[in-house]
């Protein structure tokens, strides 16, 4: 049998490869290879969502002996939690490259450093050996870190490098984390699977979630780790603000679900009221400041704090509907997100800016554009029907029902529900109605190929908002099978 | 019977066929909804028959379910319940939707999107039917909710003016403050019973600890008073009369709205459970009732006097239910439905006669507009109480109901609240209907017709004839409503037995006391109003009652409070906190730059010209941040290349050593 799970994670890599020796004569042949590759890429996927095993555990493993002498291996395999986000990363790459189809500047490696990118997140989400795990983890910084430091705005480098360090600060202590399992007499391995099983003691648990967590925390980002994330998004190229939001971020609440609840399940007992406490701020504080922003991207980067908020307070909660709420929701704001910024870089592409007050009133001179933000706005903003609902319902349910976490939590969390509809009605009144600027005059409203790169997810919006099954059928198993790991949890 | 489910799914077919839809190909296709419609009443007519004779033969009548998802072994499912409430309920909707869609073929013709606008009524009265056929709470949420945006894209129908836009952003933010309560409600109910279906969550009500009933109780409550308008979740209605008059007749006055009381009545085991949760929805009833109605009295706008009319009446079906007459709400629900629609029609046609929704300004239409006139005073007569209109009878009940219940306070109260209401339908009869014509528009006679004019957007009605009634399409629906709310009082009995309880005829006496009370409401409303002008001076009551007036005037200071209290405060305190991100949060981390670079000697086992390099530079720009945008030097990114790969190296290695 093929080693699918190879091919899917470094067939970017050869691509980015061969777009990085193309010859500087034919610039139009990066984006093609890239478009070509990300394609091929995601139609083995497919052919691995197709040939998945909802109630299968761990598939499509592959190990080999790596560092014998370290005891480093190559292992990797997805499991209904990591599928979806596999699938997602694998769903945005080729739009990524096609709403990058007009740079222009140093194509060969930009479309090299994106392919790139794929390899790191493909590589996260199916990683089980912790050395191959952190490799992954740790090249998703570089070429994000040069997309943003070369593509982006006009405070760039500030942004490329904040991003960069916050995040290596964050995974230092991952690494920490790492180590301390590996020396641990009952631990001695970097197999994630083994390590499910090797039942540390509480008190070295707590720690060792300590360093997780602040590796994890910032990439979520949780508050107050977050201010990297905004300005990240404001600098970066628009497919880099859809894989940001749309991957990156997942990478750090994946990291709570893959590594903190089945190694650390004693620690994430003890831990769940403050990660609880931290996610129900950030859904407050997330929604707060991002009602107040006058620049749009920004506006959808403090929305996502607020939605990886809830995030957390299902993976706090540790039950079978917060933990199938987080994972839905991980999915959700890719999609959805992902729609956001691909319309919010369409139309500074037409504009020149992102400042709402400047971009007011699209629906008479755009109608298909207001139309998709509007779409996009209220899938956001949690509205039953589609994809943001299940995942924030859920978390809420698992919550309540969960005896790690306050009652009152839950209800500041359900008033966040609220806030989100605000900053979003607020936006749209303003941008999608409002009255006409004098830059939106005359711009053109959304072509054919824009259209077609964001049909996909509004399908998967509402067929997902519809029938939940669609996703949480390869979730709710997992869920089931790690929460039985768990055990007495 | 599988074709119940179709009687929900045609209508949402009817969006999913118009939404992706030109513009223009929309607008043509617009039969496509009313053909929608039309399908859903037909098959509503055959589950009613199905569930007749209904009582408890009609229980459960058919059942369907689809599993949407299993989350822990759960299965959350779209399920169908049919039985006597909901094929009630199946009637009211699908006659008033396919009225309103009819009636607005003729009253929404010049509108650039009437493509858009029959896609929204669609999925609409999708929604509601979904919501009406729901066999579990999650499913009633999800189709509540659909309903919610859909009254928001309606209300802002005419998004090109500010009022629509802002009362659709108020209306949608209103009910999700219910709404936060009714989600809070589900959770709760769901850690308790491990489920959201009618079948276990209200056959165990009665089980739970008081204490949990009552909260369920108390947040699905707070959700119905956001979607049924009950103070003090209220204001968002009477802005909700921007969006055009056919949408409000069948969202703000027939459907949507009612549906916080459907809510409330098929949650009622766990009301009952809790006992005192009933006295909550009762108190919260009658003081709607009566504080709608007071509002009704000064308002000049023909709209909004019938939105809190609404307002009042959806409070009158609170008290009902909270004083356990429940089938007597869901009566009033109903005979409410037809009236209040028909009288909204009416005042559409009128609107768009006189380009006027300012009752100053009519006056005299009687004899104008006889089709128009004799409708809308069957729905008036409904609406004051007056036998033997439909609102008679359902009023009736619903004070039989509260008095046999020994609940004098709230009778009286509900006794003042009936005054109110036939005084000022006899204020809005006679300032509109009878006296003289006060404009040219209300004298008709000038046609001002606009046929050819492209720009009709922004504007409920200005573009039409004059004050004369309209044909066809606006007519017959105007018509059937009227013999409906003419009849369908002397069903009351027979109502009460298909949903399972004892009819009776009206109580002698309690018919007596409420026919009189709304008699002398009427007779002092023509007092006032009715006899010849300037008979009684408004402005001299006014001003005797200078406080009162102001306060009613001020819409009882419940909008200012929620600006000065809630609104204003919400966007003081978001900008503090963006200032304090910026400053205070993201000060930490550039601070702790700086300082990182100062402290060189700390080292976290890497090489320290990684360290050095690459720290350095964050600080140097860091602090230049937002200062100079000078361009990245190719050179250097270069150098940050090396490092960063150097980095990862190291990292590895250390990795491996240590392992080894």
């Amino acid at each position: 049998m093929l080693p699918l799970l190879t091919m899917i994670v470094f067939l970017p890599l050869l691509g980015a490869v061969v777009t990085a020796l193309l010859p500087k004569s034919r610039p139009d042949l990066p984006r093609q290879v890239a478009l070509g590759v990300t394609l091929a890429d995601l139609a083995l996927v497919a052919i691995l969502v197709a040939r998945f095993d909802v109630s299968g555990g761990f598939q499509f493993m592959e190990r080999a002996s790596w560092v014998p002498e370290a005891g480093i291996q190559y292992l990797m395999a997805v499991d209904g939690i990591s599928l979806p986000l596999l699938f997602l990363s694998a769903l945005l790459m080729p739009i990524a490259v096609i709403a990058s189809w007009k740079i222009d500047d140093r194509p060969a490696f930009y479309f090299a450093m994106l392919q790139l990118l794929a390899v790191g997140m493909n590589g996260v989400f199916v990683a089980l050996d912790f050395v191959l795990f952190y490799v992954f983890w740790e090249l998703v910084l570089v070429p994000m870190y040069f997309m943003i430091a070369l593509w982006g705005g006009p405070r760039r480098e500030y942004a490329a490098i904040k991003f960069f360090l916050y995040t290596l600060f964050g995974s230092v202590f991952m690494l920490v984390g790492i180590l301390a399992l590996y020396l641990h007499p009952a631990g001695g391995t970097f197999d994630m699977i083994a390590l499910a099983d090797s039942g540390l003691p509480a008190g070295f648990q707590w720690w060792v979630f300590a360093a997780f967590f602040l590796g994890f925390a910032v990439k979520v980002p949780v508050f107050p780790f977050h201010t990297w994330l905004p300005d990240a998004h404001v600098e970066a190229p628009t497919a880099g603000s859809v894989l940001l939001a749309g991957i990156l971020l997942k990478m750090g609440t994946y990291g709570f679900v893959r590594v903190s609840l089945p190694i650390l399940p004693e620690a994430s007992a003890s831990w769940a009221p403050f990660v609880a406490l931290l996610g129900v701020i950030s859904i407050v504080y997330g929604a707060a400041v991002a009602f107040a922003q006058t620049d749009l991207k920004k506006l959808v980067a403090y929305s996502s704090v607020s939605h990886m908020g809830f995030v957390m307070l299902g993976i706090a909660a540790g039950t079978a509907e917060g933990l199938n709420g987080a994972v839905a929701i991980m999915f959700a704001h890719g999609v959805i997100t992902g729609m956001l910024f691909l319309l919010v870089g369409m139309v500074y592409e037409r504009t020149r800016t992102r400042t709402i007050a400047e971009v007011s009133g699209l629906s008479k001179q755009a109608p298909v554009a207001a139309g998709m933000l509007a779409f996009a706005s209220f899938a956001s903003l949690g509205l039953p029907g589609l994809a943001g609902f299940p995942g924030e319902f859920l978390s809420l349910v698992g919550a309540w029902r969960s005896e790690l976490i306050a009652p009152g939590y839950v209800i500041v969390a359900a008033i966040g529900v609220l806030l989100a509809a605000a900053y979003m009605l607020w936006m749209v009144q303003r941008v999608v109605l409002g009255t006409q600027s004098g830059t939106v005059e005359g711009i053109t409203d959304l072509t054919r190929v824009e259209i077609a790169i964001l049909v996909p997810l509004v399908v998967i919006t509402i067929g997902m908002g519809v029938y939940w099954s669609s996703l949480l059928r390869y979730v709710d198993p997992a869920v089931g099978a790690l929460l039985a790991s768990m055990g007495a949890m | 019977m599988a074709y119940v489910a179709l009687i929900p799914l045609l209508p949402a077919l009817a969006f999913a066929v118009l939404a992706p839809l030109s513009r223009a190909v929309r607008n043509r296709m617009r039969w496509v909804g009313v053909a929608g419609v039309a399908g859903s009443l037909a098959l509503s007519f055959a589950a009613f028959a199905a569930v007749w004779p209904g009582g408890d033969e009609g229980e459960a009548t058919y059942r369907a379910s689809a599993s949407i998802a299993s989350v822990g072994g759960v299965d959350l499912a779209l399920g169908i319940l049919l039985d006597p409430v909901s094929a009630v309920m199946l009637i009211v909707i699908t006659v008033v939707a396919v009225c309103v869609q009819v009636y607005s073929l003729d009253y929404m013709r010049h509108e650039e999107r009437i493509g858009w606008y029959y896609a929204v009524l669609s999925l609409f009265t999708a929604a509601m039917l979904a919501l009406v056929l729901a066999d579990n709470f999650l499913m009633l949420y999800m189709s509540w909710e659909v309903m919610g945006l859909c009254s928001y894209l309606l209300i802002g129908f005419w998004h090109e003016r500010e009022e629509p836009r802002k009362a659709s952003q108020k209306a949608f933010l209103t009910t999700r403050v219910g709404d936060v309560g009714f989600a809070i409600g589900l959770a709760v109910m769901y850690a308790t019973t491990g489920s959201f279906a009618f079948d276990v969550v209200l056959g165990s009500a009665a089980g739970w600890a008081p204490g949990v009933a009552t909260a369920v109780a108390l947040l699905l409550l707070f959700g119905a008073m956001g979607k049924s308008a009950q103070v003090p979740l209220h204001v968002w209605l009477p802005d909700a009369m921007a969006g055009p008059t056919p949408a409000s007749a069948l969202i703000h006055a027939a459907t949507m709205v009612a549906a916080g009381v459907y809510l409330v009545a098929r949650a009622l085991p766990i009301f009952e459970a809790s006992g005192i949760a009933l006295t909550v929805t009762m108190v919260i009833g009658a003081t709607t009732a009566l504080v709608g109605g007071l509002l009704a009295l000064v308002q000049f706008d023909l709209k909004k006097v019938l939105a809190y009319s609404t307002i009042s009446q959806l409070g009158y079906m609170f008290v009902a239910i909270g004083a356990g007459g429940a089938v007597a709400g869901m009566f009033h629900l109903v005979t409410h439905a037809f009236f209040k629609s028909l009288l909204f029609l009416g005042a559409g046609v009128i609107i768009h006669a006189l380009h006027t929704q300012d009752m100053r300004e009519m006056g005299g239409l009687g004899r104008r507009m006889p089709w128009t006139a004799a409708t809308f005073g069957a729905g008036a007569l409904a609406l004051a109480g007056i036998a033997p209109f439909s609102g008679f009878w359902s009023k009736d009940e619903i004070l039989y109901a509260v008095w046999k219940g020994h609940h004098y306070v709230v009778f009286a109260l509900a006794l003042a609240a009936a005054f109110v209401t036939a005084f000022y339908v006899a204020r809005l009869w006679f300032r509109v209907f009878m006296g003289a014509p006060r404009t040219l528009a209300a004298f008709a006679g000038h046609a001002d017709t606009d046929h050819g004019d492209e720009d009709h957007g922004g504007h409920d009605g200005g573009h039409d004839e004059s004050a004369a009634d309209r044909r066809g399409e606006t007519r017959w629906p105007m018509v059937l409503l009227g013999v409906i709310t003419a009849g369908i009082g002397f069903s009351a009995p027979f109502f009460s037995e298909f949903l399972g309880h004892a009819g009776h005829w009206p109580d002698p006496m309690i018919a007596s006391v409420s026919m009189g009370v709304a008699l002398a409401g009427l007779g002092a409303g023509w007092w006032v109003y009715g006899r010849r002008a300037g008979a009684v001076d408004t402005e001299a009551i006014k001003a005797r009652f200078r406080p009162a007036y102001s306060a009613l005037d001020a819409k009882i200071y419940f909008d200012a409070a929620y600006e000065r209290l809630a609104i204003r405060p919400f966007i003081r305190v978001t900008e503090s906190l963006a200032v304090f991100d910026r400053i205070v949060v993201d000060g930490v981390v550039n601070g702790a730059a700086v300082l990182w670079r100062t402290a060189t000697d700390l080292s976290w086992g890497f090489d320290r010209r990684v360290i050095d390099g690459v720290v350095n530079g964050t600080a140097r720009l860091s602090r230049s941040a937002g200062v100079a945008l000078r361009r990245l030097q190719s050179g250097r990114v270069q150098t940050y290349q090396r490092y960063v790969l150097g980095a990862l190296v190291l990292l590895m290695l250390l990795i491996v050593v240590k392992g080894a």
